[in-house]
């Protein structure tokens, strides 16, 4: 065991060592993160702690004894958990920590202002078969809220001590010792999960030994919602054969259930705590709950949550991306400082220095790295990207996502989605190719597949979008027409792959963190984090892309190219110059939006029927390079392949029909 | 680390579960909650730097 000792104080000269008995009991502090679980800690042990890795892993863990237990109680701070179900390294530990046979008593510290959240692990923690205290920690923060808590209720029904504490100034800290010095007797609380539920954790419960630390209850309870560690425990315990006789009972439940075990053991624990806090829990209706239960309500309720997000997207999308982003700054900074000063600038100390023309052409002909290249990323993305992202940290600083992601569950599903799946598609309107490796995180091959679909066909990202709201802004109807087309596009591709593509549809559940208001210097930094990434990200590739464009005008390949795609610019009604657009599109969506947009500003534009055309056909074309190899990468080749040259045939197939559409409406 | 989308804690400088296997090898920059997966880019270190410049002094860490 890799050891650091901290020695906080001097060591009492009376003391001749500060680790305890090797075999001596344990007491554990166990909670969620941030509720002064390790100030309780160092009350309980003043200066008497040793600070070490727990084996195996770089997760460290404080232990020490407590002076007026003396040195036959070891005292340890464990990682913070949510659950005893673990997700991270830290709750890992914590629940190794627990499994020990040492264990004396839990103290379950918990943030008093929050106790309704986190009496779910309470309850956890009970039906593992431990003796429990529960600490109500940060209880002079609950008092100044006005937060009222009738401890001696609580605990007359969780059947466990319930000790408010504070332990920046020890307050309950000696009631505390008092309960450690006598374990509590074991409380008789259960918390049913429903008769699936419970024959299948009654089942489990017989193949487990009854001597084990933790509960046969408890761990039934675990491994049917699929824990791990506690199947390599169990493996350990009783070998492979009782393993694979659990793991087919685990089968058999979760065929017979709509939703996921986790689901239906989550909502028992959150309903019970509830039903115990009920009389006991009293909290004053303040101005700024009022209003934040309000915005919640209008928020997630489809009559007014929908009509939000038409808002957000006008005024975040439209107005500050499209018209501010992509109109007055890119043409601030294409027109004022780059054609104005910088590039003549530029050319002209190329023209004087450089006798070699390809290498003149590399850096300053009409794909040049400094004309193309930084012009493209500096003056048209980055106010794009900028504005975005100021939106959307803003957004996501409020809490409003969360609120997003259920409002949208229910229209996903009819998509094959859930809505999990809101945190990829909106991360896709910021970058496709990172939303693509976020898929990731969705529970089923099934959703996996048609949110890359939908991210590879039709959400723009931030550059694509923000350069096509600024050119269409002048037409409420060519905006309208695109969007609409996008929008239909997108639902009945996710409708019809929903129906064809087999496979479950996964429950959608998760806690709402409180809404907020956002902090200037938090929607900043954020603001600023993903400059910083999304510009490491492009600068090379831009520069890249001028680089083989400079390679395949030499080798007249990018001409040939050009040449290639004539017919197919034609038969949408295009210009040829919009190939160029196209072909940079399938490099990066942002240097195809750029360039789009670059068509725009040149001797002949487009017309308004061209642009929507070429709008709605860009944005529903192939995914860049970059998404492309990551979308090869999660779902492989073959996937790849066929939604690649599903998308192709679909973004002109769309635009020529929009194309039809538009001639014979005359616009 | 909170995730800005569940309001978890972790510890970002661990490299998650999510990680292992992506195509970037965990080299990318940014960071997934391990509770809901969203990806948000890390810190870069100049803003970690003013951070701890302006931080009040003396103050004692909140629990």
């Amino acid at each position: 065991m890799n050891k650091i000792l901290k020695m906080i104080g001097a060591v009492n000269a009376g003391e001749s060592s500060i680790e305890p008995r090797a075999d001596a009991p344990l007491v554990l502090l166990v909670g969620n993160p941030n509720v002064g679980k390790s100030a309780l800690f160092n009350k309980l042990t003043g200066q008497y702690v040793t600070v070490s890795n727990y084996p195996g892993t770089t997760v460290e863990v404080s232990h020490g004894h407590c002076p007026q237990l003396g040195h036959d109680v070891e005292i340890v701070d464990t990682p913070g958990m949510y659950s005893l179900l673990p997700i991270t390294d830290e709750e890992r530990v914590a629940s190794d920590i627990l499994s020990s046979p040492r264990v004396r008593v839990v103290i379950h510290v918990v943030d008093a202002k929050n106790i309704d959240r986190m009496l779910g692990l309470t309850l956890q923690l009970i039906e593992s078969g431990r003796p429990v205290v529960l600490a109500l920690n940060m209880m002079d923060e609950a008092r100044t809220l006005g937060i009222q808590i009738d401890h001696e209720e609580l605990s007359r029904r969780l059947g466990i001590p319930v000790i408010p504490t504070v332990s920046l100034t020890s307050e309950g800290v000696a009631d505390l010792i008092r309960h450690l010095k006598t374990p509590p007797p074991l409380s008789m609380l259960r918390v049913e999960c429903g008769t699936l539920i419970e024959q299948a954790i009654l089942d489990i419960a017989r193949h487990l030994s009854p001597a084990s630390p933790i509960a046969p209850r408890a761990r039934a309870s675990l491994l049917l919602q699929g824990d791990l560690r506690e199947r390599e425990r169990l493996v350990q315990e009783k070998g492979e054969q009782a393993a694979a006789t659990v793991l087919a009972i685990v089968a058999a439940t979760r065929a017979k259930l709509n939703h996921s075990p986790h689901y239906y053991v989550t909502l028992a624990l959150r309903t019970h705590s509830g039903q115990l806090l009920g009389g006991c829990l009293s909290t004053p209706t303040r101005a700024p709950d009022k209003i934040r239960r309000i915005l919640d309500r209008i928020c997630t309720t489809p009559l007014t949550g929908y009509p939000l997000v038409a808002l957000v997207l006008y005024f975040g999308l439209f107005v500050l991306v499209g018209q501010f982003g992509a109109g007055t700054c890119v043409n601030f900074l294409e027109e004022k400082v780059f054609q104005s000063h910088l590039l003549p600038w530029f050319s002209s100390l190329v023209n004087a220095h450089i006798p070699w023309q390809p290498l003149r052409d590399l850096l300053a002909g009409d794909y040049g790295i400094i004309t193309l290249g930084l012009r493209y990323s500096i003056a048209i993305i980055f106010p794009i990207v900028g504005m975005f992202f100021l939106v959307f940290a803003t957004l996501e600083d409020s809490g409003y996502l969360p609120r997003l992601a259920l409002l949208v569950d229910r229209g996903f599903k009819r998509i094959g989605l859930n809505g999990r799946a809101v945190i990829p598609i909106v991360l896709g309107f910021g970058c496709d190719t990172m939303a693509t490796l976020v898929t990731r995180t969705l529970e089923t091959k099934r959703e996996r597949i048609i949110c890359t679909i939908m991210l590879a066909l039709a959400i723009p990202c931030s550059a694509q979008l923000g350069v096509i709201l600024g050119l269409l802004s002048g037409s409420g109807a060519a905006l309208a027409i695109w969007a609409g087309v996008v929008l239909s596009i997108m639902l009945l591709t996710g409708w019809l792959a929903a129906k064809l593509l087999p496979g479950e549809q996964p429950m959608f559940y998760m806690e709402l963190p409180p809404l907020r208001l956002p902090t200037l210097m938090n929607v900043l930094v954020k603001t600023y984090t993903r400059m910083v990434w999304y510009f490491r990200e492009i600068l090379p590739m831009f520069i890249l892309a001028s680089v083989l464009i400079w390679v395949g005008q030499i080798t007249h390949l990018f001409q040939i190219m050009i040449h290639n795609m004539k017919p197919l610019m034609r038969g949408l009604g295009l210009p040829d110059e919009s190939a160029v657009a196209f072909l940079f599109g399938f490099f990066r969506r942002d240097y195809g939006a750029a360039g789009l947009y670059d068509l725009q500003k040149s001797a002949h534009p487009m017309t308004l029927h061209q642009l929507t055309v070429a709008a709605v056909t860009l944005t529903l074309f192939l995914p860049c390079i970059a998404q492309f190899l990551v979308m090869q990468k999660e779902r492989g080749t073959k996937v790849t392949l066929w939604i690649s040259g599903g998308v192709f045939v679909t973004a002109f197939t769309v635009g020529y029909l929009t194309h039809v559409v538009l001639t014979m409406v005359g616009m | 680390m909170l995730c800005p989308f569940c309001q978890r804690e972790f510890d970002e400088t661990k490299l998650p579960e999510a990680c292992k296997g992506c195509p970037s090898g965990g080299g990318c920059n940014n960071v997934r909650c391990p509770y809901c997966g969203y990806e948000t880019p890390r810190e870069p270190a100049s803003v970690k730097k003013l951070k701890a410049f302006f931080k009040p002094k003396g103050r004692e860490k909140k629990p």
